[in-house]
């Protein structure tokens, strides 16, 4: 046991200069770190939000949100394929759950004529996968009358395409100029999580408001109709086929086509203006080619009449159309004020988020906090490494002492180089778990000095009871630690955040332990003991 | 030369009857985990918001607070929040440029949704952004430090998330010790970390410290920590069992646990060294996690020695198994 070859020296002489060179970076300045030569590695641990203060938020998909959508264009949509086929329905509408669109033939002939019409828009979800699951489920319920609800597949894929994009739209709306280091990634099936490393309270209230925008922009013809049928659609639900009421804020609520003439995805850019007459600020769009012909058409059709522009659900301008507008630009006016048109021509050029978001965790940390809590960390670490080394030389002797305190140093070398190596961040907890370890970290080299104490009082000459020792220490130096591994794997897997952080340090300082005690260690010794032949032990 | 070292004065053989005393410890342990179920059922414990939901704010007015106190804590309660806002001082850790006042922490309960709402999320943050109003408008020199907003639905997620790990771990352990030794040392360990936990939960609950996430981690840890005392005894007994064919088991226990007594002590003191000084110097945020592990320590300590080994006589260990 005692014996190494040259090989197996050089491995572990290397194991640890590497694991100095990793860690190197941590101790130098920023100017330094950044002027070292090519080979060396810059690599420094990241600290985590809790430390360098910055913002971290869980948004929540609002699935229901994003059926309903969903469905109001296919109950749309199933109008008018069905009335294409000139088959006669007494109702299509979403129904009190808003989860499903309730078809109602006439008569049993439309009925007959109507449902592969109706069965004929459910399509696979994933063309280019084969068997993969179909978007709709139509069910008869009773007679003549059809629930078409989407599958569950399709609200999952759906779910998924919502977060993708919600995701990139997020990116575009928070950080435009990509310079934030924003973390923008999936969590769990219907999460986004987001962080934002340094922002301060005000650029927290921005990112909220952007959050919870959805800058859902749509034009829409106007259904001229009476007072009475616009109150008894705002306040029955019961609506002509095909509108709703929206509400603005001059005019109260009017009757709008719900198929909108253009979306925001027909939009090019948008700019923050004044207007020429009135230097009143507005919002300048251009159209992309499909949206300036699609519109061009449609001015053309209804000169004269009102057309109503709607941002999220609220009417914000219903101009007339004195004649056809064909050029492929326009402007929105409103009640803006520079700030929120500037903000309005930031939301559209993101584009629309799919679904609503809802903010279900947040927490924010300043950086002066952060920085209270690395300064903690570091004194508290100091003094507990110092507390443990005297201990140890106390306990030990200067020989035996100086061994585990030198693998105690060069395990926190080793643990800060497999951090820096594997890009992990340093959270409160993780500065928690260091500590921990630098406590724990001697218990291995504690059970083997305490087992060749024990085989020294049994007789054996001390480069026997050494060996002994080592020998016989390892299969429970492995069993505890494996367990204990178990332990912090389990707390990998289930927790979450900074509890990551923490199990992450916990295990690389466990297996790191191990290491330097059983191999690191037992170098020295056999180096000391090969040199000195000491004739009894000093512990 | 320095060739003094302490350990030379620990006694090398030590010879206390251990087992001896196992039904005394076995009162104190029964009579412990009866107090803290008791304590949990009727007290429950200090949930922090990372398990409740609610709202969080630190902040500092600028000023010394504590003549402050009341007039916020009044401050917070007239927000209308239907339940009392909590008012916490935190000391800020010393850096060296002199006292700095306290700051503060206001938690505000959860909030409930208004009618119609889906969630409760939104009411959350606006309870926070309502606070921060108020207290700006009262204290011109008011600095927001840090806050957190949590919804009931993360919360209750992160609740079962945390039990879940917990239950698993010692899963996972139980099949290790199984397989790598015998059934009655896989249950008598699990016994052993059993025992820990509850009495953590119960201390918890007794003192009413927030108990949080990194609680959970902590008692993770405390688990870690307990059950790499286990098995070092564990090991010891097992490797006597087979040196003392003919020895009553009673006395190979107490072998063991003498035997590996001096290490036991060395490791619980040098974990302790680090985990007071992180208790100390380790700043307001990792107190709790500290608190839980030092008493995880000792609790550990203790069970490895009166819980786990005098289980293996309960339970019996079959010597031929062992012998490989």
């Amino acid at each position: 046991m005692l014996h190494f070859s040259r090989v197996k020296i050089f491995f572990i002489l290397g194991a640890v200069v590497l694991g100095l060179l990793f860690s190197l970076p941590n101790a130098l300045s920023p100017s330094v770190r950044d002027n070292l030569p090519p080979p060396l590695p810059k690599g420094t641990l990241n600290l985590g939000l809790d430390l360098q203060g910055g913002a971290h938020f869980l948004l929540d998909v609002d699935v229901k949100d994003g059926v309903e959508t969903k469905l109001k264009i296919e109950s749309s949509d199933i109008r008018r394929s069905l009335r294409l086929e000139r088959v006669r329905t007494s109702k299509i509408a979403l129904n009190e759950a808003k989860d499903a669109v309730m078809v109602t033939f006439k008569s049993a002939a439309d009925e007959e004529a109507g449902l592969p019409i109706l069965q004929a828009r459910s399509e696979p979800i994933d063309e280019s996968q084969v068997g993969s699951g179909q978007t709709l489920d139509i069910e008869k319920v009773s007679e003549h009358r059809y629930k078409v609800r989407l599958t569950e597949d399709m609200v999952t894929a759906m779910t998924e395409r919502t977060i993708n994009q919600s995701i990139k739209v997020l990116r575009d709306r928070i950080d435009p100029n990509g310079t934030m280091e924003l973390t923008l990634a999936k969590e769990g099936n219907d999460r986004i999580l987001l962080q934002v490393p340094g922002a301060d309270n005000e650029q927290v209230k921005i990112i909220e408001d952007r959050i919870k925008k959805t800058a859902k922009l749509s034009f829409h013809e106007v259904k001229v109709a009476s007072a009475a049928v616009t109150n008894y659609c705002v306040q029955e639900d019961v609506c002509p086929p095909g509108t709703a009421a929206y509400l603005d804020d001059q005019r109260g609520y009017m009757l709008l086509i719900e198929r909108p003439i253009l979306t925001g995805s027909d939009l090019k850019r948008a700019n923050p203006g004044l207007k020429q007459q009135t230097n009143a600020p507005i919002v300048n769009f251009t159209y992309n080619t499909a949206g300036a012909n699609k519109f061009c058409d449609f001015t053309a059709e209804h000169v004269e009449e009102p057309f109503a522009i709607v941002l999220d659900g609220n009417i914000i301008t219903a101009p007339n159309i004195l004649s056809p507008i064909c050029g492929g630009s326009g402007y929105i006016e409103g009640n803006f004020t520079n700030k929120s048109a500037k903000e309005l021509s930031l939301l559209l050029n993101a584009g629309a988020l799919p679904a609503k978001l809802r903010i279900s965790y947040k927490t924010q940390v300043g950086p002066e906090m952060g920085k209270d809590s690395i300064r903690a960390g570091k004194v508290a670490s100091m003094l507990g490494l110092v507390g443990v080394a005297l201990f140890m030389w106390i306990s030990y002797g200067l020989r035996f002492g100086t061994i585990a305190n030198t693998a105690l140093a060069i395990n926190i070398v080793l643990i800060a180089g497999a951090l820096s190596i594997m890009g992990a961040t340093l959270t409160l907890p993780g500065i928690a778990g260091i500590i921990l370890t630098i406590g724990m970290a001697v218990d291995a080299n504690v059970l083997i000095f305490e087992r060749i104490r024990e085989e020294a009082a049994l007789g054996r000459g001390p480069i026997n009871a050494v060996d002994t020792g080592y020998r016989l220490s390892i299969a429970p130096i492995l069993d505890a630690n494996i367990t204990t591994l178990i332990a912090a794997l389990t707390l990998y897997f289930v927790g979450s955040g900074p509890i990551r952080g923490f199990a992450v340090t916990l295990a690389i300082g466990i297996v790191m332990s191990v290491f330097t005690a059983v191999v690191v260690a037992r170098l020295m010794t056999s180096v000391w003991l090969r040199r000195a032949r000491p004739k009894t032990l000093p512990i | 030369m320095f060739d003094f070292s302490l350990v030379r004065y620990l006694p090398k053989d030590a010879n206390i009857p251990f087992i001896k005393f196992r039904w005394i410890a076995m009162g104190i342990s029964v009579l412990g985990i009866i107090v803290s179920i008791f304590l949990f059922s009727t007290r429950n414990l200090n949930y922090g918001i990372d398990f409740k939901g609610g709202t969080v704010l630190e902040f500092s007015i600028g000023a010394d607070p504590q003549n402050e106190l009341e007039n916020i804590r009044i401050l917070g309660n007239n927000l209308g929040f239907g339940g009392n806002v909590g008012l916490q001082s935190i000391a800020r850790p010393a850096d060296g440029t002199g006292k700095k006042p306290d700051d503060l922490r206001m938690s505000i309960p959860k909030q409930t949704a208004p009618e119609g709402a889906e969630s409760d999320d939104q009411a959350q943050t606006d309870a926070l952004n309502k606070a921060e109003a108020a207290l700006a408008e009262a204290y011109p020199n008011f600095e927001l430090m840090s806050t957190q907003v949590l919804g009931t639905k993360v919360s209750g997620e992160l609740k079962k998330k945390g039990a879940m790990a917990v239950i698993l771990a010692l899963m996972m352990v139980l099949i290790y010790i199984w397989f790598r030794f015998e059934w009655q040392f896989g249950a008598g360990a699990v016994a052993a970390l059993t025992h820990d936990v509850i009495l953590t939960i119960g201390v918890f609950s007794f003192t009413a410290l927030e108990f949080n996430l990194s609680i959970v981690a902590a008692i993770l840890t405390i688990v870690g920590y307990s059950l790499n005392d286990t098995v070092i005894v564990y090991d010891r007994i097992r490797e006597n069992l087979r040196k003392y064919k003919k020895k009553p088991l009673k006395e190979v226990l107490d072998l063991s646990i003498n035997d590996t007594l001096s290490r036991t002590i060395m490791t619980s003191v040098t974990t302790l060294l680090a985990l007071l000084a992180l208790y100390i110097w380790g700043g307001v945020g990792l107190h709790g996690f500290a608190f839980a592990m030092i008493w995880g320590v000792l609790v550990g300590t203790y069970s490895s020695i009166f819980v786990a080994a005098p289980i293996l006589l309960l339970l019996g260990v079959k010597r031929g198994g062992l012998q490989k």
